[in-house]
């Protein structure tokens, strides 16, 4: 595929036509928190826009982040817009293997100088560079070597954004995230586990259109699609509301489809577009589906005292040490009145003392026996 | 760490093992100080009775007293049913519960439980200040006793802004209402607040000498 | 029957005189504050320190006392009166002292001067604080130790460390003597009262007061016919004839013990089975409860007071009343050391029910009488004429609102302080004994 093709021109080739074209320009723009005015700038952006050179970086990761994208859209929009964008090298996608492969890699950066994007799915192991290696070369070199010359990184998914499962305690390959590697570069984190696939495409379209990073949160996601937590535009927040609760995932709460609060569901503290967006195509995301939002695209969701602990319990509390805590406070309490009874002894014998000594006579009032007793 | 993670975490783990360790401690400490037996005879046997008959009763004044003390009576009221409510009938606190000991129970719409809280927390206000204004209640109050009502009050306020979503994201305004409850966990054995507990056996003993000499407290 | 009005002047002017007869304590200052904070310790118990744990400050104990009703000035609130106790328990014994005392006082001679006028003065240790209290803290009792470290720390209001080192010392009171005691008894016989003296094997040994000897002699002339009159074999013994106890009052254990201690013995040696108490309410809990623990043997032998006394023969159909007819509006105050401190409350109502009067209620009755002001000791404590005189004010209040003529009365402490007020008052209802009452309307 040339890539001084536009991008309108590639989706033409591709069999999309313009009113799908215009659909999705207008679907992004309303998923980017755009007004409907700027469908048609989204739509005059990408019609000019030129493939952007993407190198794709797989580090310590399973794969499901690709798996996400690929085959859920296809062939959706969202999946071709992968064809409008030059994606130079992907160890899964691409159909060169081994050295032919890398030195795709390598091609790619050479031949744009200007830049290029970077997207990194899995985390970076520094425990051992060992634990992760492609052809021989560590992710944390390679990973340095190919963003020195990117415009701009997209961390996709939780491990490459946060350092997601690998980095779950007590993270035994010393895994981190793009961002504690790269501080010289324009990051975009995407995470969840996996990211939702039209989330990844709106950044794309965002970055193609505006030429700059979307608006990030502190986390350094888009705001557009990680602004408001699941639980505020969850479907089943108006249960919570009422107090009525799933206890058991086989309850009549279960059935009825109530609030999923109390079999851990991490809605409330999770910042993603999942209650909105949905998957596939939109039919459906984990709390529809009767499971609890397991926060997967927060920062060390694996550690917040496991999936099914409600939000509202603590995370490192047990009754265990509630009971050991229980009998020091009993072996205090009595290390605590002994030492004062023996003070309290003394206090009594001298009291006892005091009264002895005090006047106070006994005896008949017939002149008996008067005097000191 | 963030911050919600140091409030579910380390936090609510060493301030429910002070609070658990300080009021055993308390109770323990008190109740192995000298017990001096009574030789007197009894008028009535069975002296515990009264013990446990005066637990109950000292929930409502004897009738003189009711005119009296209304304003303990209404704002006390609110303040302990309403402690009452937010602490064991709202879900996510039920929750907290049931993760510690295994017992579930229903619980109560939050919007009504929203309500029950900032009455609650308006009780805890008006006995601020009565407590400033009232010639007995400033006289015998201590620093314990401002301290105590304001974090008694801190977890009901940042309940109630997490709940709303008021003032900051959830997980920080979450964060912040976990850690004034711990605090309070820390502070209830600290202070008078130990009275969650110590009312019993206070009201106990003196119902079982009043018993015993068949008065009924 | 009536009260020489020529007696209670003489009585009231002899209390008046008692400061003055005190000897001047010379304990050191620093001893003092030692042997007052070693006293409290030695007497906190348990039971105590449960209750010190749980107040909350809520000061609606001061609603419940007649000296802060009287006055409303915040320092009279009950719990108040336990800071020094409450600090030397937080500073020594309480499970989190260590804390405690980063910022709890230690306890200072001025603390105990300024205190002494909250525990002797303000404090008929009446309990009726102890009736509000959600917590059930029993400050009454506590008080009481507080007059014991102040007792033993020389730091007791004048009137009643004369009293108490007068009993302590021999067998007087208010200056009367063992010889003015048998000498009015005998002249009792003399006139026809059949007064029995040093009798053994006897079932019930009588007690009686000096204030009863002195003013209310009609009482004891009234004690001494219902028991003639039910045939009963009684003596009055030399060996322990006192009812009243200012060890007790006053603090001073010695004496308290010594007081009690010559009751005993009486008992032993009358071989009487039951202490028939005078109308008087501090001697009743003295030898009813405290006595068996001073002893710490227990206590071989019943105690009754009159009233208590007169209701189980009026129960069990051995004493007879002639009705005297709904006539006559009585009302009943249960004074504190009977009642509230001791369940004296359904025999007088017997009594009063056999003798057919219109009787009346208080509102805020029984165990939540308020007290008439003067118990403890206070009647006799100059400076706090003020103090009572208000707290009277309440009581009189509570009594006209029942709309009676008269008020009866089963303790002489009592009835002391009611002819006090009333006289200030000039408040012109009857102030009658029940034990008189009673043994006026002896039937056959």
């Amino acid at each position: 595929m040339r890539n001084d093709l536009s991008l309108s021109e590639v989706l033409r080739q591709q069999g999309v036509s313009r009113r799908g074209f215009l659909k999705f320009c207008a679907a992004t723009a309303s998923m980017l928190a755009l007004g409907p005015g700027m469908a048609p700038v989204i739509a005059a952006a990408l019609e000019k826009a030129r493939r952007p050179s993407v190198i794709w970086l797989s580090f310590q990761e399973c794969t499901g982040c690709t798996e996400s994208l690929t085959r859920s859209h296809s062939p959706s929009v969202e999946g071709l817009i992968f064809d409008a964008i030059s994606l130079d090298y992907h160890h899964t996608l691409q159909a060169a293997a081994g050295t032919a492969a890398e030195a795709a890699r390598e091609a790619a950066m050479q031949a744009n100088p200007d830049g290029y994007l970077v997207v990194v799915d899995g985390s970076i192991p520094l425990g051992n560079p060992g634990y992760s290696t492609i052809a021989g070369v560590s992710n944390v070199d390679m990973l340095r070597e190919v963003a020195a010359g990117a415009t701009a990184i997209v961390a996709v998914g939780t491990c490459a954004a946060f350092g997601g499962l690998p980095h779950a305690a007590p993270n035994p390959t010393g895994a981190v995230s793009v961002s504690d590697i790269i501080k010289d570069k324009p990051i975009i984190n995407v995470p969840g586990c996996p990211p939702i696939p039209v989330v990844i495409t709106g950044v794309l379209a965002h970055f193609l259109v505006f030429g700059q990073l979307p608006e990030l949160d502190g986390l350094g996601r888009p705001m557009a699609f990680f602004g408001h937590n699941i639980h505020d535009r969850c479907y089943r927040r108006p249960f919570y509301e009422q107090g009525k609760f799933a206890e058991t995932f086989d309850d009549e709460g279960a059935r009825q489809g109530w609030c999923l609060y109390k079999l851990g569901c991490k809605g409330p503290v999770t910042y993603n577009a999942c209650a909105t967006a949905k998957w596939n195509q939109g039919t459906s995301f984990p709390i529809q589906s009767g499971h609890g939002c397991l926060g997967c695209s927060q920062p060390d969701f694996w550690d917040q005292g496991g999936f099914y602990h409600a939000l509202s319990a603590g995370t490192s509390t047990s009754g265990v040490g509630l009971g050991v805590a229980a009998v020091a406070g009993a072996a205090l309490g009595a290390a605590s009145a002994l030492g004062t009874r023996s003070s309290q002894h003394e206090a009594r014998r001298e009291v006892e003392q005091i009264v002895n000594s005090q006047p106070a006579a006994a005896g008949c009032a017939r002149g008996g026996e008067q005097g000191k007793k | 760490m963030t911050l919600l993670e140091f409030a579910r975490g380390p936090a609510l783990q060493w301030s429910t093992i002070i609070l658990v360790l300080g009021l055993i401690l308390r109770i323990a400490g008190a109740w192995l100080l000298a017990h001096d037996k009574d030789y007197s005879r009894p008028r009535v046997d069975a002296a515990w009775r009264g013990g446990l008959r005066a637990v109950f009763s000292r929930f409502w004044p004897h009738q003189p007293f009711v005119r009296q003390t209304w304003f303990h009576i209404l704002a006390g009221y609110v303040l302990h049913v309403g402690l009452f409510v937010v602490v064991f009938l709202y879900a996510p606190h039920i929750a907290f519960i049931r993760d510690l000991t295994g017992l579930n129970w229903p619980g109560l719409p939050a919007n009504l439980v929203l309500f029950v809280g900032a009455l609650t927390a308006a009780s805890l206000v008006a006995f601020f200040v009565r407590r400033l204004v009232h010639p007995v209640m400033r006289t015998i109050s201590t620093l314990d006793d401002y301290l105590s009502n304001l974090i008694t009050l801190a977890p009901l306020v940042t309940g109630i802004l997490a709940y709303a979503h008021f003032g900051g994201r959830y997980e920080t305004l979450l964060a912040i209402h976990l850690l004034s409850v711990s605090l309070l966990f820390v502070w209830i054995p600290l202070s008078k607040l130990a009275h969650v507990i110590t009312f019993i056996p206070s009201r106990f003993q003196l119902g079982a000498w009043l018993g015993r000499r068949g008065v009924k407290a | 029957m009536a009260v020489d009005e020529k007696d209670f002047q003489m009585f009231r002017e002899g209390t008046q005189q008692l400061a003055s007869m005190a000897p001047p304590s010379t304990m050191p200052d620093e001893r003092r504050v030692e042997v007052a904070k070693t006293t409290m310790l030695a007497k906190l118990t348990a039971d105590m320190a449960f209750e010190l744990e749980s107040c909350v400050h809520c000061g609606q104990c001061a609603e419940a006392c007649h000296f802060y009703q009287a006055t409303h000035d915040a320092k009279y609130t009950p719990i108040r009166k336990l800071d020094l106790l409450k600090r030397v328990y937080r500073r020594e014994q309480a499970p989190l002292r260590w804390l405690h005392r980063l910022y709890t006082p230690d306890v200072t001679i001025d603390d105990l001067h300024e205190w002494q006028e909250l525990v002797y003065d303000s404090c008929t240790e009446c309990g009726r604080c102890f009736m509000v209290c959600p917590m059930g803290i029993n400050i009454a009792a506590m008080v009481n130790v507080n007059r014991q470290a102040f007792a033993n720390a020389e730091l007791m209001p004048a009137e009643l460390r004369a009293l108490e080192m007068e009993q302590g010392s021999g067998y007087s009171l208010f200056g009367m003597g063992p010889e003015q005691v048998e000498g009015f008894l005998t002249h009792l016989r003399d006139s026809g009262v059949n007064v029995r003296m040093n009798e053994s094997g006897v079932d019930y040994l009588l007690l009686t007061s000096v204030v009863e000897i002195m003013i209310f002699r009609d009482a004891l002339l009234a004690t001494i016919r219902v028991l003639e009159h039910l045939g009963l074999s009684w003596t009055i013994h030399c060996e322990g004839y006192e009812a009243a106890n200012f060890g007790m009052l006053s603090g001073v254990e010695a004496v308290q013990k010594v007081a009690g201690d010559r009751v005993v013995r009486a008992v032993k040696a009358s071989g009487a089975k039951t202490v028939l108490v005078p109308e008087c309410g501090h001697a009743y809990p003295s030898l009813r409860w405290d006595q068996a623990n001073l002893d710490a043997r227990g206590q071989d032998f019943e105690v009754l007071t009159v009233s208590e006394f007169l209701g189980r023969e009026v129960e069990a159909g051995r004493l007879k009343l002639r009705p005297i007819g709904k006539g006559k509006k009585v009302t009943f105050h249960d004074p504190c050391k009977l009642g509230r401190h001791s369940g004296v409350f359904h025999e007088p109502r017997v009594v009063l029910e056999a003798l057919g009067v219109d009787f009346r209620e208080v509102e805020s009755s029984q165990e939540l009488n308020w007290c008439c002001g003067g118990g403890a000791g206070v009647f006799l404590l100059n400076r706090a004429s003020g103090l009572r005189q208000g707290a009277w004010t309440i009581k009189q209040q509570q009594l006209d609102a029942t709309g009676a003529d008269s008020v009866v009365l089963s303790c002489a402490s009592c009835r002391l302080n009611f002819m006090n007020g009333a006289r200030a008052a000039h408040w012109d209802k009857g102030i009658e004994s029940l034990v008189e009452l009673a043994a006026a309307q002896l039937a056959d």
